[in-house]
């Protein structure tokens, strides 16, 4: 029953999520072809921050109790941000934690990523470098480790 | 991690304290995930415990439990027992006070057949719907919940081929798929009402926590576990238009020693009908936890 309603749900999420493709040209949200607990994104790193220009994946599992329980989210790609597991991926963000509800959405959790990389939370860091550096007010250095991080990982290789 | 090779660094050092170090050591190893399946292991005791809405009981059951404790309490219990004949408890999972008022409104259409009332908490409901696409909640978020609910207002009206009995309506207050999903049925009226209204509802809201509107209802509205207060209590009576007694259990006396048991009467602001009678949704508040009690 539990399955089939998160099945239903996530079926409304891909249909809203062809209709609106054009609407965020900075996500790119893809269901498994086999399999539509299984989800990837791809975003864009937002302006103004060490991530612009790069090209961030994230690999989504969703469990059947979704949309009561909150999918599991991680970054694929290797990220320097004091909320991103720098091994793992895995995501320090309250809304996939206890502060979930039904009222996100995929496209919406992608939105909050993006959200958490422009407005990192130094206080609550999965990544001690990264949040050491901002909590001792060392900016140009979380800044230039952070981009070179992106440089590295999330850019498409040139020549 | 940093931490975690800085103490084995240290290790050697510290023999003494070695013991307190590796729990510590252990803790840096949790991660969310681990803190997430731990906390819903403690849901799963909890659940062995107690049901999500209990059996009925008798009034006496309350005086069992306190019948060592606080002498007020038993007084109040006693006072009590004198209007009400029953109780039912709710699991305190943070949901008890939607849980109970689901299970306290369904169960009095089920036992009222009350066809007008139905019609008019449809009508509610539709207010509610609408509401909450003004402020531009997408549809398919919320409508599998409130189908679901208008499902079981139907099925509790006798005479169809999925009408349902008094046993079926526990069966499925019990049953997560159901209850937890008119639970959060409940969570959006109520966030669409507070955030409609946020003018009426900021200074409460200043009151309890730091949050703007918006954000409390985020934070302590839509999570499923979050708590309820008053705020929240006259945003669903508001919404659904469904007045609720909350009688209070605890210590507080008067001071010449004579001994009330308070209560509040939440009636909705759109109540202009004059409904002068008593609210028929009566919930046992105890700090902390909200039951159902039943009138003698």
């Amino acid at each position: 029953m539990l399955r089939q309603a998160s099945r239903a749900r996530l079926f409304k999420e891909y249909k809203e999520v062809q209709r609106e493709k054009s609407a965020d040209p900075d996500i790119q949200l893809v269901c498994d072809d086999s399999n539509i607990f299984k989800w990837t994104a791809l975003i864009k790193g937002p302006s103004e921050t060490p991530y612009d220009g790069g090209v961030f994946q994230l690999a989504f599992s969703v469990p059947e109790q979704y949309p009561l329980q909150p999918p599991q989210v991680r970054f694929l790609t290797k990220i320097f941000h004091p909320n991103v597991h720098f091994k793992t991926g895995e995501i320090c963000l309250d809304i996939l934690k206890n502060a979930w509800s039904p009222a996100w959405t995929l496209q919406s959790v992608c939105r909050a990523i993006i959200a958490l990389m422009a407005h990192p939370e130094a206080d609550s860091p999965l990544n001690c470098d990264s949040g050491n550096l901002l909590r001792s007010g060392d900016i140009r250095g979380y800044q230039s480790m952070a981009r070179m991080y992106t440089r590295l990982a999330a850019m498409p290789k040139k020549g | 991690m940093q931490d975690q090779e800085g103490h084995v660094a240290d290790a050697g050092k510290e023999t003494l304290t070695s013991v307190q170090t590796s729990e510590i050591e252990d803790w840096t190893k949790y991660k969310d995930d681990d803190i997430m399946q731990q906390q819903s292991s403690i849901q799963a005791e909890q659940a062995v415990k107690t049901q999500f809405v209990g059996d009925k009981e008798p009034l006496s059951s309350l005086e069992a439990e306190y019948h060592l404790g606080n002498s007020i309490l038993l007084k109040k219990i006693k006072v009590l027992s004198e209007q009400y004949a029953a109780l039912r408890r709710t699991r305190g999972d943070g949901n008890c006070f939607f849980r109970s008022f689901m299970f306290g409104y369904l169960e009095l259409i089920l036992e009222s057949q009350d066809q007008s009332e139905v019609h008019r908490i449809k009508a509610s409901i539709e207010e509610c719907k609408k509401t909450l696409q003004s402020l531009g909640y997408a549809e398919f978020t919320f409508e599998d919940f409130f189908a679901l609910f208008l499902e079981q207002l139907d099925s509790v009206l006798q005479g169809s081929e999925d009408s349902i009995s008094h046993d079926e309506l526990l069966r499925r207050s019990r049953d997560p798929s159901i209850s937890d999903y008119v639970v959060m049925f409940f969570r959006f009226v109520t966030s669409g009402e507070i955030r409609k209204r946020s003018e009426f509802f900021e200074p409460f809201i200043l009151g309890l926590t730091n949050a703007s509107v918006e954000q409390f209802c985020k934070s302590s509205v839509e999570p499923m576990g979050e708590e309820s207060d008053h705020v929240q209590i006259i945003a669903l009576s508001d919404a659904l238009g469904v007045p609720i007694r909350v009688v209070y259990l605890d210590r507080s006396s008067c001071e010449n020693n004579s001994i009330n048991v308070n209560h509040h009467d939440f009636v909705p602001t759109s109540d202009d009908m004059g409904n002068s009678g008593d609210p028929s949704i009566t919930l046992l508040y105890r700090p902390g936890h909200y039951d159902i009690l039943y009138p003698n």
